[in-house]
């Protein structure tokens, strides 16, 4: 083999090595609650994008604020214009890791507890957050589900003055990841 | 007076319990090859998002593949299928039928809500236009 094809080689080897240790999705499940005075609000968002390196633990999450769907219209609306403000911030993020990472198996199927860690950007805000959570290796596939509260103050989301809704929301997490391959 | 605030009240009722308006009956602002969507974002992401955040958009293109999870919802992934790009099209929950026998189509025309634009920083994942609420159009065989 000359030197080049070998560098060639090794190059595509170490790449593929590289990737079989992450997983991810565009099309991750987050969806939150809210109890409400007059009707609790619930939305889905179906165009997640989540990315997790199981070597390292580091996980990445992007979330279009515009895909939440919301059964009435008039809340879709609200929650964009008023609330999320989602022409001006049309993303939410979360950078964090799995800090207990070495515990997880992902080279057997099963169900592990995990405990996250990062930072969750959200209406231009960033804070720290922890939340538990589970991951499941199913096959060739990871879910990861969590749920978690966000504190509408934490975020400077404004709650309308009647106060309609709880400053508390809870999130919920739900991504079935596949692996990337080179 | 009375009348007054009967209809008021029907309006306040109505304008409340009002659904998402149906995205067939609906004009899209703005129709597009799949390839060139992904093209205008590649080149100015930010010029194409204030261009197309929240706007209905139809794009044609190659099928390359066609998702869905657990609890039925269908994706339609449009573009080259020899790129990592692509335009994810998260269909709305009346197609689920017309997206499970898209499979042997080769090309349609899908209308739907620009939601995101998603940056490749890796190299390994592609860049993403994201579309949700979206139904199929136009099929060619």
């Amino acid at each position: 083999m000359t030197g080049i094809k070998f560098l060639i080689a090794a190059t595509l080897l170490s790449t593929s090595l590289f990737a079989q240790d992450k997983y991810f999705t565009k099309t991750g499940k987050i969806s939150f609650f809210s109890k409400a005075i007059i009707e609790n609000i619930e939305a889905h968002n179906r165009s997640v994008t989540c990315v997790l390196d199981t070597k390292t633990g580091n996980v990445q999450f992007s979330v279009p604020i515009k895909g939440f769907e919301f059964e009435k219209a008039l809340m879709q609306e609200h929650f964009n214009e008023n609330y999320l403000e989602s022409d001006k911030y049309p993303r939410g993020e979360f950078k964090g890791q799995i800090v207990n990472n070495s515990e997880i198996d992902y080279t057997k199927d099963g169900v592990f507890q995990g405990k996250v860690k990062g930072k969750l950007t959200i209406h231009g805000q960033t804070n720290d957050i922890e939340s538990d959570g589970k991951i499941t290796k199913e096959g060739n596939k990871i879910v990861i589900f969590s749920e978690f509260n966000v504190r509408l103050p934490d975020y400077k989301i404004k709650n309308e003055k009647l106060q309609n809704i709880s400053n508390n929301i809870k999130v919920t997490v739900n991504c079935s990841l596949d692996p990337l391959k080179s | 007076m009375v009348l007054a605030a009967i209809v008021a009240g029907v309006f306040t009722c109505r304008q409340f319990n009002r659904k998402n308006a149906d995205v067939s009956g609906l004009k899209a602002n703005y129709e597009v090859q799949a390839a060139d969507l992904i093209k205008e974002f590649a080149e100015n992401d930010s010029s194409a998002m204030k261009k197309y955040l929240g706007k209905l958009v139809t794009v044609r293109g190659q099928i390359k593949k066609i998702d869905h999870d657990e609890e039925g919802y269908y994706t339609i992934v449009l573009g080259d299928s020899a790129g990592l790009s692509s335009v994810l099209c998260a269909m709305d929950t009346t197609q689920h039928v017309d997206a499970a026998n898209l499979n042997k189509v080769s090309s349609v025309n899908v209308k739907g809500y620009f939601i995101a634009f998603e940056k490749d920083e890796t190299g390994l994942l592609g860049s993403d236009v994201k579309l949700n609420r979206c139904i199929v159009e136009k099929q060619a065989h």
